[in-house]
């Protein structure tokens, strides 16, 4: 719990130089939480109350709908943010599901909580709004990459940022994320050994 | 032909909460090996046959595959359509019984042979089979979860090989898991080169 918050706090620092008396307030308000592997946090249509902190596990944020269309959105892992973003920042229904792909374990806290230390302390709204337009920044490149890559580009660029979910996850939600067919995504496999 | 209860001689009771948990746990051991190995070796690593001629490790898993093609499915109908309260305790039939020791790798290490039906081919599509085992695997631990809340003392499976014959649904869990067992071991013991990653 000790070492977690401190890679929360390090990892809050990256998005902006809190200064202590904040950070002090903002360590106060995360709570562990477990859950097994491939259980659903939040469901389609369910209010996101919280907003997890990763400290062990991959999870998942994916569309799924009545015609079977599934799309895996986002994979989260230690030491980032996760959750439903949106429905948790607008208090709003989420369209998604979030759900572990491994055993996983969190710090995380309500958005009442974070509402009120973002409405009275300046630092941790800027903070917040730094760690967002990082994950704009992220988005809008993934989509570039969804639209103009081919298969083989897009399988070598997430080799590259992450090649430890080869390991971690089955290759049908690397296969989904990235917008190829299962059947492609072996045969991508196999290349990469051959060569 | 009347159909055969198999419940001519009562085992010990156990838990039935912690029994289901100890067949999660070790399935989850079954995925865990399939995520971090098998799917990511290359078709011609999961082709190689056995140094003694046996099956290669798509073929371990194909087999298995076929069983679960028929249990998974068996065990999600009867499960939903019972509205029979859970038990406290699980007590194992002599059948039940009697193939998870002839399946389990501890106990029954007499070599086997493949029922007709359950003899994987020769050419797989590797890939493809491991994707497949992982797929149940997942399956097979959702349905453990639902069986929290389920009978497994008194919903009946029938077998695969003689529908007239039927297993309690927790001895079905147990023999199903000590075959998996038997053969991701087997599997496991086939020499394969490991190629380092580009």
């Amino acid at each position: 719990m000790v070492r977690n918050i401190d890679d929360l706090k390090i990892l809050v620092h990256q998005f902006h130089d809190l200064p202590e008396e904040d950070w002090e307030a903002l360590s106060k308000i995360w709570t562990p939480f477990e859950a097994g592997r491939k259980e659903i946090i939040t469901g389609m249509g369910t209010k996101e109350k919280w907003l997890y902190f990763v400290t062990e596990g991959v999870q998942r944020v994916y569309y799924y709908d009545e015609h079977g269309h599934e799309a895996t959105i986002i994979f989260m892992y230690a030491p980032s943010f996760a959750g439903v973003l949106d429905s948790f920042l607008l208090q709003k229904p989420s369209k998604y599901y979030f759900e572990t792909l491994t055993p996983s374990k969190f710090l995380r806290t309500s958005f009442q909580d974070l509402d009120e230390l973002m409405r009275s302390r300046h630092n941790i709204e800027t903070m917040i709004r730094k760690g967002l337009s990082g994950t704009i920044s992220g988005l809008l490149e993934r989509l570039v990459e969804l639209q103009c890559f081919s298969s083989e580009e897009k399988f070598s660029s997430l080799l590259k940022r992450s090649p430890h979910l080869l390991q971690l996850i089955p290759h049908k939600y690397l296969a989904n994320y990235l917008g190829i067919d299962p059947t492609n995504f072996s045969k991508l496999m196999n290349s990469i050994k051959i060569r | 032909m009347a159909e055969f209860y198999d419940q001519i001689k009562d085992m010990k009771s156990v838990n039935s909460e912690e029994l289901i948990n100890s067949l999660e746990d070790q399935v989850s051991k079954h995925l865990d090996q399939a995520i971090m190995v098998y799917q990511n070796l290359s078709e011609a690593q999961l082709n190689k046959q056995a140094a003694d001629g046996g099956w290669s490790i798509a073929q371990c898993l194909d087999h298995l595959n076929a069983y679960g093609d028929y249990y998974l499915p068996q065990m999600e109908k009867r499960m939903a359509s019972s509205n029979l309260p859970s038990s406290l305790t699980f007590t194992s039939s002599w059948l039940g019984n009697y193939f998870t020791d002839m399946l389990d790798p501890d106990k029954g290490k007499r070599k086997m042979k493949a029922f007709k039906d359950y003899r994987p081919a020769v050419a797989l599509d590797g890939h493809a089979v491991v994707a497949k085992f992982i797929q149940q695997q997942e399956t097979f631990i959702r349905l453990l979860r639902k069986a929290h809340y389920n009978n497994i003392n008194k919903i009946w499976i029938p077998i695969s090989i003689s529908r007239f014959i039927k297993m309690k649904l927790g001895d079905t869990f147990r023999f199903l898991i000590a075959h998996n067992e038997r053969h991701v071991r087997q599997a496991n013991r086939i020499e394969i080169k490991t190629t380092v990653q580009a």
